[in-house]
């Protein structure tokens, strides 16, 4: 158990420098573009040499990749260059928009789908096609379609919930339902089509080993037979959906956002690398990819407790 | 009875739906609370597709800037043919020789920190946004006494009224401070109510009462906010989330089905920019035969009526009606005609044409306006290739001069002078390769020192010039939309580039 855990740890850290890294490389340029984007077209090119000084896009690559890299281990993940807004502030109102989005699909989904996927190993006949008919149908129109449709029906014409906008739950908790029920909905259809048929696969399987046929032999209740063991096994696959669905969600929730006018981390990344904004593209980017590691990192160890087998090299 | 955890996580969801389902049936969800019956509107909503940068007064932007608009007064106010009204200065005298001005700023203003506005703090701020507004480098400041103040320019400036309409003002003291980023001064009718607002997402304002021009500003809160995805805003206005957002050809039917009412403006003129017009990087645009022919490939009734589904007017020059440049009942000097264009090229020796590379830059419009423009090129042989500029870089590589003949949507001011400024004259931002021309100088030299008669003809001599030679391939002028909620109203529309309400234009 110990050198999974520090395996996954050295893994995170790679991919965390390697991504990172990356994404600084590809936005680096002579600076120039950036600092005329932030001042406009009415700064003459003196005024906007001193500003690419100023922000230090002068600086090589390397330098100022560790600068950042420096930084960012104590906290302190800069400015923006257009609004002067500290990144960790952006960040503290961004990150809970974003979250609220992921975990409440998530958690949907998991409900609905494992129920879904078990119903159709189960019981298959017309119940499977429909399963089967969700997972193709949902996985072919985007989040973003759904939403448009959501919001046209929900918002438009029927006035139940809120065309856009994000309310916080600390100022109105109903209000917060209602601004982020949408926009889940919206993510939640794609997310049950690909993982009610992964579930139902993996459950299928299950039910066709020995064990299972030995376990109703031995005359114990099915339900007891599915949740205990039936779904322990099928666990494996179900996690890598699990960590799949949150990387997927963390893509969709960009389209969502913009659709529904959310202040979150998809909605900051898009506009800001439009604009070349590097210190907020960097803060997006570093607290999506350590929610995604942290997930895969608690994924793996959640396989590992639940199936001794999956430790054995 | 214990739950179990699975049980417990199974509560959450399924409470969270139920609570979900329980409060729809409580709320529109809308954000017009405001509207009581019988009650008029207190807070202004406006939808605004791009967010502000921040609460630096450097960094405003001037199209829908109604943030800056509301915290801070200009030193005058312009209308839309650049008219000037009192602002912070309640009168003002220009040089004879337009390099300079003399501001008597009215007693009694104060900043949101109550502090007293004075010539001390237009200094400040003058000087500050000459570090990244190249339209207030050299300006030397002159206090005669606390209330007067004279702006001299290193150079005359034919458009001062609109630099004085320019320039905001903040406190000296905060500049000092060094917080602009954070805490905005306000000397404008608006302060920041930081605790309702979320950058990036909601701005909060709230009307100062002591304000000296309170009237004009009737609503007592106004709340921005950012929607950058189109269907977003409309979507907003539809159901009632804001009294205001910008609409485009492509939704403005929508959105008057819907009960909204919408003001069509006509603030730009789709164009090519020949900036070549010495055929320095491309010798054929040397040679104004082939300029003209480009001009006659292009079918303006049609551009405007099928390209534009009827959303906008044929061009034949590039200012806006109205202004002194603009010649009326001009007739179209380059008829469509594909085989007079044909022999033009060929007497200017260009029959085999040439390649162009014409950028193209995202949400520009680019995407319906390059394929015709290829195909139109294409009938006398330019081979026009589309160049994709992204990123940060896109108009910094499109301003360099790489490209000489680039596609924009250009303003078409209220005064024909600034369009002068900023697309013909050598310094121009838009003439991209700053070539000059003495015709060009020496008519633009009238505008400077004339009478007024001799500067408008003069400006209309440097149309006639352009038109004649080619500088610009003029296609259409493009109608936009500022859509509302019928319960605001805005009975005219002030902006100088006459692209959206400024924020003294909404009323009750």
């Amino acid at each position: 158990m110990i050198s999974i855990l520090v395996k996954n740890l050295l893994r995170s850290v790679g991919v965390l420098l390697t991504v990172t890294f990356a994404t600084f490389a590809l936005m680096y340029g002579d600076g120039r573009g950036i600092a005329r984007a932030v001042l406009g077209v009415n700064a003459s090119d003196e005024q906007v040499q001193q500003e690419v000084i100023r922000l230090g896009l002068d600086q090589p690559l390397l330098v100022q990749y560790f600068s950042w890299a420096k930084n960012a281990l104590t906290g302190d993940l800069g400015r923006s260059f257009f609004t002067g807004e500290s990144v960790t502030s952006a960040l503290s109102t961004r990150v809970p928009v974003t979250m609220s989005l992921v975990f409440f699909t998530l958690v949907l989904m998991i409900i609905i789908s494992v129920l879904l996927g078990v119903a159709s190993a189960l019981y298959g006949g017309w119940l499977d096609r429909i399963v089967q008919f969700v997972a193709i149908g949902g996985a072919a129109i985007q989040a973003y379609i759904i939403g448009i449709v959501l919001v046209f029906l929900f918002a438009v014409i029927w006035r139940i919930f809120p065309a856009t906008g994000y309310v916080s739950p600390a100022d109105d908790v109903n209000g917060w339902l209602l601004s982020i029920t949408l926009p889940v909905l919206a993510l939640l259809v794609g997310a049950i089509a690909n993982a009610a048929s992964q579930f139902r696969s993996a459950v299928g399987d299950t039910l066709q080993q020995d064990f299972v046929r030995t376990l109703r032999a031995r005359g114990i209740p099915e339900w007891q037979i599915i949740f205990r063991h039936v779904l322990r096994s099928a666990s494996g696959p179900g996690l890598i959906v699990l960590s799949l669905g949150v990387i997927s969600l963390f893509g969709g929730a960009v389209f969502i956002e913009l659709i529904f006018a959310l202040p979150g981390l998809g909605q900051l990344a898009q506009s800001t690398a439009i604009l070349g904004d590097v210190p907020m593209v960097m803060g997006a980017l570093l607290v999506t990819v350590l929610v995604i590691l942290v997930v895969n990192f608690l994924a793996d160890l959640a396989g590992a407790a639940l199936n001794p087998k999956s430790r054995i090299k | 009875m214990q739950r179990t955890r699975a049980q417990t996580a199974l509560m959450v969801p399924v409470t969270v739906l139920a609570l979900a389902l329980s409060a729809c049936g409580g709320s529109s969800g809308t954000g017009s609370e405001d509207q009581g019956a019988g009650t008029q509107k207190d807070t202004l909503t406006l939808g605004q597709t791009a967010d502000i940068e921040g609460y630096n007064i450097t960094l405003q932007p001037s199209y829908q800037g109604w943030f800056g608009d509301a915290v801070w007064d200009t030193l005058l106010t312009c209308d839309e043919l650049n008219n000037p009204s009192p602002q912070i200065a309640e009168s003002w005298e220009i040089s004879d020789d337009s390099t300079s001005a003399t501001l008597k700023i009215r007693e009694g203003q104060t900043f949101s920190d109550d502090t007293e506005i004075d010539a001390a703090d237009i200094q400040a701020s003058g000087e500050l946004i000459a570090t990244v507004n190249a339209r207030f480098e050299g300006v030397k400041y002159d206090i005669a006494d606390p209330n007067t103040i004279t702006l001299t320019w290193p150079e005359p400036q034919a458009v001062m009224i609109s630099r004085l309409c320019e320039l905001g003002v903040t406190s000296s003291e905060a500049i000092e401070g060094g917080h602009l980023d954070e805490t905005p001064v306000s000397s404008g009718p608006y302060e920041l109510d930081a605790g309702s607002t979320t950058r990036g997402s909601t701005y909060t304002l709230t009307k100062r009462e002591d304000y000296w021009d309170s009237e004009t500003y009737p609503y007592q809160n106004l709340v921005l906010k950012v929607l950058e995805s189109e269907t977003a805003g409309i979507n907003a206005l539809k159901t009632g989330q804001i009294d205001g957002v910008l609409a485009s050809a492509a939704t403005i039917d929508e959105v008057k089905a819907s009960g909204q009412e919408a003001i069509t403006l006509s603030g730009a003129t789709t164009r090519l920019l020949i900036t070549d017009h010495k055929g320095e990087s491309i010798p054929a645009l040397g040679d104004v035969r082939v300029r003209q022919a480009m001009n006659m490939v292009f079918d303006r009734d049609a551009i405007a009526k099928q390209l534009y589904r009827g959303y906008a007017t044929p061009a034949y020059q590039i200012f806006r009606e109205g202004t002194d440049a603009y010649i009326e009942g001009l007739e179209d000097p380059y008829p469509y005609d594909v085989e007079k264009a044909k022999q033009l090229m060929e007497e200017a020796g260009y029959a085999d044409g040439f390649d162009l590379q014409i950028p193209s830059v995202s949400g520009q419009n680019h995407d319906l306006l390059i394929p015709y423009i290829a195909e139109a090129l294409g009938k006398i042989n330019i081979k026009v290739t589309e160049t994709p500029l992204t990123g940060p870089d896109a108009i910094s590589n499109l301003l360099s001069g790489t490209y000489p003949v680039p596609l924009w949507q250009l303003g078409n001011y209220g005064d024909s002078r600034q369009d002068i400024v900023d697309y013909i004259l050598p310094s121009g931002i838009w003439n991209v390769l700053h070539q000059e021309d003495p015709k060009v100088a020496d008519l633009w030299n009238t505008v400077l020192t004339g009478t007024e008669e001799e500067s408008a003809q003069a400006q209309k001599d440097i149309n006639q010039y352009v038109i004649d030679q080619a500088w610009f391939v003029p296609m259409a002028y493009p109608n936009g939309f500022y859509a509302y909620n019928p319960e605001v109203k805005i009975p005219h529309v002030s902006d100088f580039a006459n692209l959206h309400p400024l924020l003294r234009d909404f009323q009750k």
